[in-house]
């Protein structure tokens, strides 16, 4: 233990003017359960500074000290055991109950007899089809604001929809009736809410998505694969069934990478105007840069305690083993933002995530199924604010002819100032059914003005042009800080659903 | 016409020219993993494989030197992620000598080309970001050993259950083998026999050898008269026993001694040198090394073990539908019960579940009991209640695509020693089962039982029937006896036969059903 904070003093002293993510989030690793293997797939909070935490062995375990200083008071207690895959739990404060979602129910759990562990598991809701194929995972949220729970169904596959229901996102009610409330999703990996209530969900890079993206769950809406639209005849409350997106690539062999003359029918842009239902996602979790397969969704409510990202969203990613970080807006009614790279060097695939008030944020997950960076199989860790607040860009605001960006520290005017200290690139990803897909119709739009604000809080950048539908990939790696620090992170890629009018 | 037949075949020496080698090798369906853990080739052979995604990611198939660090080569990729992407992930590195698009889910290609003159293990790996640790393989380049030479059989007639001492037997017809190549191909004695090959092996150079070996039935490798590898009793070939030995340069005695009980009869036997890659000197081939490929391991077990509560694993049980809950009760008897169709599904005895299935990679598949003796009364995942004026019709079958209608899930308690009782309705009315096991299911002696409760509420719709089992029954001593050719016991007051239906009348009140495996 000594000898690390020599080191880290060490490290500090030596490259002060280069400092790195551990300087302003440290992760703390803690042991796990010896008799499992601790593989995380969802966190709640529970009175008392307690977790509780499903896992994809299909346990529940309560978590007490994990909030401590010291990471050895954490202790366990297995409250539940033998479930389908726990990728969902939620505390319910009303009832002080436990909700898992498990592959083919939601299951109300109870301590009937206050001996630690659950003795009582009733069906809230099963009224969705399980046909047995690997990749149905159910992934299931906390509860909502109104108190449902929402949960997401991956297809059967990447392609279909099997049986009833695969390919959505349903809320169950506190009576437990079920409301089918979006189509379209293909393979989800968390889902979350962010400061006012609004759900969200992340889907996986696959057919009809190019990059793993965070999408926005309206009701009513079609979130962008068709694959199980074929249960609209169970969903009246849905109204009609959208028409199908063109399967463009399915057509031919045609290089993604050329651009067709008279523009390309399969772009997300082009087929909004054709299906009134599709609602493109918020934001694209660019698939390589920010991650490969996004999960958990974390809303920092804790009220500055997290260091300056309040009410923004931290999006986690199994296979990069990160924390990515999002800024939404809402223009003409529809939700965009951008992603920022935020925290890497989790030990395994991050699965489930929960911050709680003090500004903690909880993650775990495991590598199992598609390999991590981490390297580890399982994990379960604890990412904190060192309380230094590292120079970021904080948020950026689509404007009529470009951005506003603002910072976590004021900028020095000189650099921040000089449109050479930035650089964008603007792309899209065919909205196709064939698997996955390059960043295409590329366009390196001019830089033509660099606005420093009076209290060098933020820039306002003039962009010719700004492309509806892009993914508009901004670096800032001349910009300094007043002290002349570089950015942590000198990369964000926003999602420009839509222009502003002013 | 009581007599042994061996094949002959004229090539003898070159009873292994080199021709083409060809591979299929597949991307296993959400495992991050290869079918074909090795492949082996002689220097500068041609090279032809199938390269088949069955996975439902990209994935591709690059070869490269010895000692590259794939793993490492793949993540580096990372540092350049823009670059990586429009080389589709393919690393620009020197090392890589060959390698396949990248596939899209259920892509195919067909790849040739010439294996490295020079001998090593080349690593294959694929490079799409997340899947190098996992997603790897070894192409072995390395001539062929040499193979055995004046090869003769003796054949003997006996029953065993172990190898016999053969030196005190006398042989029933003995000769020689003219493609020097271990095998056994008779048109009669397909039981009750033993063969004893004797031949001689070349060591090229003194140095350490390794010799595998694989049968069903039992068999044994000696060389120099020293006993290598033992393989015996009465088993299927499924593993390949191997063992290392130090060989002086020269000629040596082999020495394969075999024998078989009755149903399947393979031999395989193999050797390898330091330099040489693993040859083999049986005409069998071993599934787990055919071709020259070694095929993915499967996972380690990982079995749940039942001590002195039940235990509860809710997943894809093989014959219990998708909505399966399996029980381990202390005892050693468990069962299967559905939530699909709110019945039992399955009985056994033993060991309880094996978890690895779902525990490792994406979890996908149904999972098979562990233990044996595996009960299932009624069809599959169908429902014991049904509304009919004739106990005898068929009952409603399992479709995959849809839910039982009438039938509402309510979930399950626990009690004290973790035993569940499951709680459903059925058109209103409202069932619970639970259960309790008298004897002990590890043991064979008859006593182990289950017995099923099942409290039935009321507004039970008339001519509703229950139905206990179905197949052929036989009554006796006032319980009903399976003819299956697994033998079994059902006693509960009110059974009667229908047909090929074992029913009770369905009201109100409690039923006791018990099951026993007959002696």
């Amino acid at each position: 233990m000594k000898r690390i904070f020599i080191l880290s003093l060490l490290s500090s002293s030596l490259f002060a003017a280069d400092p790195v993510e551990a300087d302003f989030y440290k992760i703390t690793t803690f042991d796990t359960p010896k008799e499992t293997a601790l593989e995380v797939g969802s966190i709640d909070l529970m009175p008392d500074g307690k977790l509780v935490m499903g896992t994809r062995r299909g346990e529940i375990w309560i978590v007490s000290g994990a909030g401590s200083n010291d990471a050895s008071n954490v202790s366990y207690k297995l409250f539940a055991s033998g479930l389908h895959e726990v990728l969902g739990i939620a505390y319910n404060p009303k009832d002080k109950n436990l909700y898992a979602t498990t592959r083919y129910e939601i299951t109300r759990l109870k301590d009937a007899d206050h001996d630690g562990r659950a003795d009582v598991f009733e069906n809230v809701n099963d009224n969705w089809g399980v046909s047995g194929d690997y990749h149905e995972y159910a992934i299931g949220s906390r509860f909502d604001k109104a108190g449902d729970l929402w949960v997401t169904l991956c297809l059967t596959g990447s392609f279909s929809s099997a049986v009833p229901f695969r390919g959505w996102a349903l809320r169950i009610k506190p009576d437990g009736t079920m409301v089918p409330t979006c189509s379209g999703i293909r393979s989800p990996g968390g889902i979350g809410f962010d400061a006012d209530g609004e759900a969200y969900y992340c889907d996986n890079q696959g057919p009809w998505h190019g990059s793993c993206t965070l999408q926005h769950l309206v009701p009513g809406s079609f979130q962008g694969h068709p694959g199980g639209n074929i249960w609209y005849d169970l969903a009246p409350n849905m109204g009609p069934r959208p028409v199908d997106p063109l399967p463009e690539a399915f057509q031919g062999e045609r290089s993604r990478k050329e651009d067709r003359p008279g523009g390309d029918p399969d772009r997300m842009v082009t087929e909004r105007e054709r299906i009134k239902q599709l609602l493109p996602p918020a934001v694209y979790l660019v698939h390589g840069k920010i991650g490969n397969s996004a999960s958990a969704i974390i809303c920092d409510l804790s009220g500055g305690k997290f260091g300056p990202f309040s009410k923004q969203l931290f999006i986690a990613d199994q296979s990069h083993s990160n924390l990515s970080r999002v800024y939404l807006e809402t223009v003409n009614g529809i939700k965009q933002g951008v992603v920022i790279p935020f925290r890497s060097g989790f030990a395994s695939g991050i699965i489930g995530g929960r911050m709680d008030e003090e500004g903690r944020v909880f993650v775990g997950g495991s590598d199992r199924g598609w390999g991590a960076r981490g390297g580890k199989p399982f994990c379960f860790e604890k990412c904190e604010w060192t309380g230094k607040t590292p120079f970021e860009v904080h948020e950026m605001h689509a404007k009529p002819d470009g951005f506003e960006v603002t910072f976590t520290q004021p900028v020095d005017a000189a650099t921040a100032g000089d449109v050479k200290s930035y650089s964008m690139r603007e792309f899209t990803y065919a909205y196709r059914e064939q698997y996955g897909g390059d960043e295409v119709s590329e366009i390196l739009p001019k830089i033509t003005a660099a606005t420093v604000a009076a209290d060098g809080k933020s820039v306002r950048l003039t962009i010719s042009p700004l492309t509806k539908g892009h993914i508009h990939e901004l670096h800032l790696d001349g910009v300094r800080s007043a002290e002349k620090l570089s950015l942590l992170h000198k990369v964000g890629y926003y999602t420009l659903n839509e222009i502003p009018a002013k | 016409m009581t007599r042994l037949l061996f094949a002959l075949l004229l090539a003898a020496a070159t009873a292994r020219a080199v021709e083409p080698a060809v591979f299929s090798l597949k991307t296993m369906t959400a495992q991050m993993k290869y079918d074909t853990a090795e492949m082996l080739v002689q220097p500068g052979q041609a090279v032809k494989i199938t390269f088949e995604n069955g996975d439902d990611l990209p994935h591709n198939l690059v070869f490269c030197q010895p000692g590259t660090d794939t793993a490492a080569m793949a993540m580096k990729q990372m540092e350049k992620p823009e670059e990586a992407l429009k080389r589709n992930w393919l690393p620009d590195d020197k090392r890589i000598w060959a390698h396949s698009k990248m596939l899209n889910p259920h892509e195919k290609e067909v790849l040739n080309f010439s294996a490295p003159e020079k001998p090593g293990n080349y690593p294959y790996v694929c490079t799409f970001p997340g899947h190098a640790l996992t997603m790897r393989g070894v192409l072995k380049v390395a001539p062929v050993g040499g193979t055995l030479h004046d090869l003769h059989f003796a054949l003997y007639l006996g029953n065993w259950q172990q190898l016999p001492d053969f030196s005190k037997l006398k042989p029933h017809r003995e000769g020689k083998i003219e493609d020097n190549l271990i095998q056994v191909k008779l048109d009669d004695y397909k039981n009750e026999f033993g063969v004893v090959f004797t031949g001689k092996l070349l060591a090229p150079k003194k140095g350490s050898y390794r010799f595998y070996l694989s049968s069903d039935d039992g068999s044994r490798l000696l060389i120099d008269g020293k006993e290598v590898l033992l393989y015996d009793g009465i088993h299927p070939a499924g593993d390949i026993k191997e063992q290392g030995v130090t060989l002086e340069k020269g000629e040596h005695e082999f020495r394969l001694e075999y024998f078989q009980g009755g149903g399947q009869i393979e031999l395989y036997a193999a050797w390898k040198g330091a330099d040489t890659q693993i040859t083999p000197l049986s005409k069998w081939l071993h599934p787990k090394w055919k071709g020259g490929t070694k095929k993915q391991k499967e996972f380690e077990p990982i079995p749940l073990v039942v001590k002195d509560e039940a235990v509860i694993y809710r997943n894809f049980i093989q014959g219990a539908g998708n909505r399966g809950i399996g029980v381990g009760f202390p005892g050693g008897v468990n069962i299967a019960w559905s939530a699909e169709s709110m019945n039992l599904a399955l009985i056994w005895r033993g060991a309880f579940m094996d978890a690895s299935r779902h525990w490792n990679s994406r979890g996908g598949g149904q999972e098979k009991p562990l233990g044996y003796d595996v009960l299932q009364p009624t069809g599959e995942v169908t429902p014991a209640f049904f509304v009919t004026d004739r106990p005898e019709a068929e009952w409603p079958k399992w479709d995959k695509t849809k839910r039982y209608e009438g039938f509402h899930w309510l979930g399950y308690s626990l009690d004290a020693k973790r035993s569940p009782t499951f709680r459903y309705t059925w058109q209103g009315a409202e069932v619970e089962e639970s259960f309790a096991v008298e004897g002990n299911g590890n043991k064979p002696d008859g006593e182990a039982k289950l017995i099923r409760t099942v409290k039935v509420g009321r507004n039970v719709p008339a001519n509703a029937w229950y139905r206990l089992g179905s197949g052929v029954f036989e009554s006796k001593d006032g319980s009903f006896v399976s003819k299956g050719p697994l033998p079994y016991r059902i006693t509960a007051e009110g059974a009667q036969m229908a047909g090929s239906n074992l029913v009770i009348p369905a009201k109100t009140g409690t039923m006791t059903i018990t099951y026993q495996w007959a002696q």
